[in-house]
């Protein structure tokens, strides 16, 4: 390459070609699409899209998904930092099969998780039911949405902080322990915090996933417009209308706020890696 | 005493991984614990700090009783070997850990970290992070981060095990130091024997669980007493001597009136003498042999020399089975030596020694007896004893013919008809233990040992020798009639206890003591059944009657198990 090198000397030839590949499949499928529906959405009059925007059922929408989706992140956070805890220190039977279970929500389609979760939390399914005699209502409530997302959820959160915990040596227990330190203190001081930058990618993923979450959800929140109605879910239904503006409108916002997500992932794990000095040399 | 041990027990799924560690160690003292890897050292470190609970035994640390105490509470110093940072807090937050933990004033904390920082030569360095230290720096802060909350003891598990040669000097250096200025009583574990001889008072080398001796350094090197310290401490060339009257030879023992006892004798290679000709007066000669290796090593050169079939026996089978032009001796040379005389290869020397220390081993080398070549063969692959003799080192001979006298080495025989006329016979004939086997037995998880009231010393330092190459439990078990009046009961126990401490004193064994009264053999049938995989370790005072009747019973009943029988004083 004439001027200056952009990548290192590699042992394979063929940069140009690669780089090539890399760029054009990178614009087939993420850029122009994206780009398309971007231009679509900036067509309309800025008024006319702020209106769109701040239309009364697109802000429930926006309400439900984020704070559900926030919500949801939040119990896997604390609950998939249990299994992932339980998973790596412990071996008990069928740790194996728990471990592949966990992965279970990424592979199912998710229409199958909804279908499966309105199926037991319906008022006659059998959880339901008995969360009936006691007074609460999950199915069709933004407490069913916030179940599926919490399902969908958890994965991330277990994956992302087993690694970080088998990282977490015994020998930095035993060291907190022979300084004087009791089980508590060490949890705080010595293993959340080596875990914190884990956790909070783990957080953000499963946050950013139950944003975008379409199919399991629609099947157990009953769709109820300004109550239980996401903003995929919104997005579709203007679709069905033919309202391609308005559909572009959600869509370019959903756009905007999933890149601020991922854009916050990135940070979070930089800061991490600094922090615990991964990747620094020495 | 700075640190008491007493019968310190770990098991990990019914495995010994420390064994019967009993050890005192005094105020300001540094210990090493030597051992290679495997051997229980850091597991015994760890029990000492409270982080790993013991099954059996008791902690104390000066004087106060630490067994049931937890390992915050213990006040202990640990320094690990990948240094255990915390890498999320600054160099100053880490030192500073025991002290927050003990809510310390924070004037107190910031005046203790400087000093620390400085004794560990860290000044300066306050606020970075481990992760910006290089691995020798890490460890200082380790260091400075151990002895923050004063403690009075300081343990190191393998501290240089991941630093490299030049970085581990200094370190060494940096941490006897600060040991020798603060007066604190530190316990080091390491594999690395130039480290063990670099810092310690005193060294403590370990093998499968067992502590196997204590000792100053250049005491071990000198007269250790065993095969695996006299090998494991620098080289070592193990030979098979004869005490002839009162002077130790390795000429094979031939048609002689009296058979010459057999010893393990330690050469070390910097005591060889290498000459060409006649032995030089005043050394031991050792025997013929061709130089087959030279090593030039800058201030001493290292020879090895393939030693003549019919010279000297090797004690250590391996070194000529790969071999079948007689066994290699290790020997070395310093650099004025090598120039004064030089050898090359192939040339046929004499070899002598300078200094020869023979081991205290009751066991030697084994001989089996049998009729048949094939009952020998079998009785020779038996598991428990091709165990001991790979792990002791030891040669197996057999023997299908009859002859005068017992064999130099310990006689082996076969369980069953007959056995018990053998074994006395042997026992009378030059013997001081035979061991009687069913073939096929496997190693047992269990020794008692029976002593008579004159074998007792004997019997000890057998069953000593048989527990360090066996990772099995002990137990010395004296049995007196029942009828024995309460006033003789006092000093029967105390003569029992006076066995053990000098099991202890003697063997470094330490034995868990029991003392029964009762029917002699149905006591003792009792203890063997509920353990059946035991072996049983008797010493007999005299080969009289009553004595004959109780071995037949032992090797001919109906119950067979490996059985070492002890006689009270050896011959000559």
């Amino acid at each position: 390459m004439a001027g200056g090198r952009i990548a290192a000397p590699s042992p394979l030839p063929g940069f140009g070609l690669t780089f090539g590949f890399t760029t054009f499949f990178l614009s087939a499928v993420i850029l122009l699409p994206l780009a398309a529906m971007v231009i679509r959405a900036l067509g309309i009059p800025p008024g006319e899209l702020l209106a769109m925007l701040l239309d009364e059922r697109a802000v429930a929408s926006y309400r439900l998904s984020f704070g559900a989706a926030a919500l949801a992140a939040c119990i896997n956070a604390v609950f998939g930092f249990i299994v992932a805890w339980s998973l790596v220190r412990y071996d008990f039977p069928g740790r194996r099969l728990l471990d592949t279970m966990i992965d279970l929500p990424f592979a199912l389609p998710t229409a199958v998780s909804g279908i499966a979760l309105a199926t037991v939390f319906a008022p006659t399914g059998w959880l339901g039911t008995k969360l009936a005699a006691a007074g609460v209502q999950v199915a069709y409530t933004w407490l069913g949405v916030v179940v599926a997302l919490v399902l969908i959820g958890l994965p991330f959160v277990v994956r992302s902080v087993q690694p970080a915990l088998i990282e977490v040596r015994k020998d930095l227990e035993d060291a907190a322990e022979s300084l004087g330190a009791g089980g508590f203190h060490v949890f705080r001081r010595i293993i959340l915090p080596t875990v914190l930058p884990a956790l909070a990618t783990g957080f953000t993923l499963a946050f950013a996933r139950g944003i975008g979450e379409y199919g399991s959800v629609v099947f157990i929140s009953g769709n109820l417009p300004l109550k239980t109605e996401i903003t995929p879910l919104l997005i579709v239904i203007k679709l069905e209308q033919y309202d391609y503006a308005g559909a572009a409108a959600l869509g370019f916002f959903m756009l905007v706020m999933s890149f601020v997500m991922l854009l916050a992932i990135n940070l979070v794990q930089q800061w991490g890696q600094r922090r615990l000095g991964f990747g620094v040399s020495r | 005493m700075s640190i008491t041990l007493d019968q310190v027990t770990k098991r990990y799924q019914l495995l010994p991984v420390v064994n019967d560690v009993s050890l005192e160690i005094g105020e300001g003292e540094f210990l090493v614990l030597l051992g290679p890897s495997g051997s229980g050292k850091s597991t015994l470190l760890r029990a000492i700090a409270g982080l790993v609970e013991i099954d059996h035994g008791r902690v104390s640390l000066h004087g106060r009783d630490v067994t049931g105490v937890s390992a915050r509470d213990r006040g202990v110093g640990f320094v690990f070997q990948h240094y255990a940072l915390f890498r999320h807090m600054s160099v100053a937050d880490n030192v500073e850990f025991a002290l927050r933990v003990r809510r310390m004033k924070r004037a107190d904390r910031l005046a203790r970290r400087q000093e620390l920082l400085k004794l560990v030569a860290l000044e300066g360095m306050d606020e970075r992070l481990p992760a910006q230290l290089s691995g020798g720096q890490q460890q200082r802060v380790a260091v400075a981060r151990a002895l923050a909350h004063r403690p009075e003891v300081l343990l190191l598990d393998e501290p240089f095990g991941a630093l490299d040669a030049k970085i581990r000097e200094e370190l060494r250096r940096t941490i006897r130091r600060i040991q020798r200025e603060l007066g604190i009583t530190t316990i080091l574990v390491t594999h690395d024997q130039d480290e063990a001889f670099a810092m310690a008072d005193r060294i403590g080398v370990m093998h499968q669980g067992r502590l196997l001796e204590v000792g100053a350094p250049d005491d071990l090197y000198a007269s250790p007493r065993t095969r695996f310290v006299a090998t494991f401490l620098g080289a070592a060339n193990l030979l098979l001597g004869y005490r002839r009257g009162s002077r130790v030879d390795f000429e094979r023992p031939g048609a002689e009136a009296v058979t010459p006892r057999e010893i393990v004798a330690v050469i070390r290679p910097e005591e060889i003498e290498l000459t060409i000709g006649a032995p030089p007066a005043g050394l031991t000669p050792v025997g013929e042999g061709i130089v087959q290796e030279l090593q030039f090593a800058g201030a001493t050169e290292r020879l090895r020399v393939r030693m003549a079939t019919e010279g000297p026996v090797s004690a250590t089978p391996d070194r000529e089975g790969a071999d079948p032009g007689g066994w290699l001796l290790d020997a070395s040379r310093s650099y004025p030596d090598q120039r004064a005389n030089p050898l090359a290869v192939g040339q046929k020397v004499t070899v002598s020694a300078r200094r020869i220390h023979s081991l205290p081993t009751p066991i030697t080398s084994f001989t089996v007896i049998a009729r048949e070549q094939a009952a020998a063969d079998a009785l020779r692959d038996t598991p428990l004893l091709a165990t001991l003799a790979t792990r002791m080192q030891t040669r197996i001979t057999t023997r299908t013919t009859r002859t005068a006298s017992a064999p130099p080495g310990m006689p082996v025989l076969a369980v069953g008809p007959g056995a018990a006329a053998t074994a006395l016979w042997n026992l009378a004939h030059g013997a001081s233990q035979v061991l009687v086997l069913p073939p096929g037995t496997g190693l047992p998880s269990r020794i008692v040992v029976l002593p008579g009231a004159e074998a007792g010393v004997g019997s000890l330092g057998v069953a000593a020798s048989l527990l360090r190459h066996i990772p099995a439990e002990s137990v010395l078990l004296a049995i007196h009639e029942a009828s024995t009046p309460e006033r003789e009961r006092a000093s029967r126990l105390r003569l029992l206890l006076d066995a053990r401490s000098r099991a202890l004193t003697e063997h470094g064994l330490d034995l868990r003591t029991e003392l029964r009264f009762g029917d002699a053999d149905a006591e003792l049938e009792r203890e063997l059944s509920v353990h059946p995989d035991s072996m049983l370790v008797i010493g007999l005072d005299a080969l009289e009657a009553a004595e004959a009747a109780r071995v037949k019973s032992l090797l001919e009943g109906p119950k067979q198990r490996p059985v070492l029988i002890v006689r009270a004083a050896g011959p000559g």
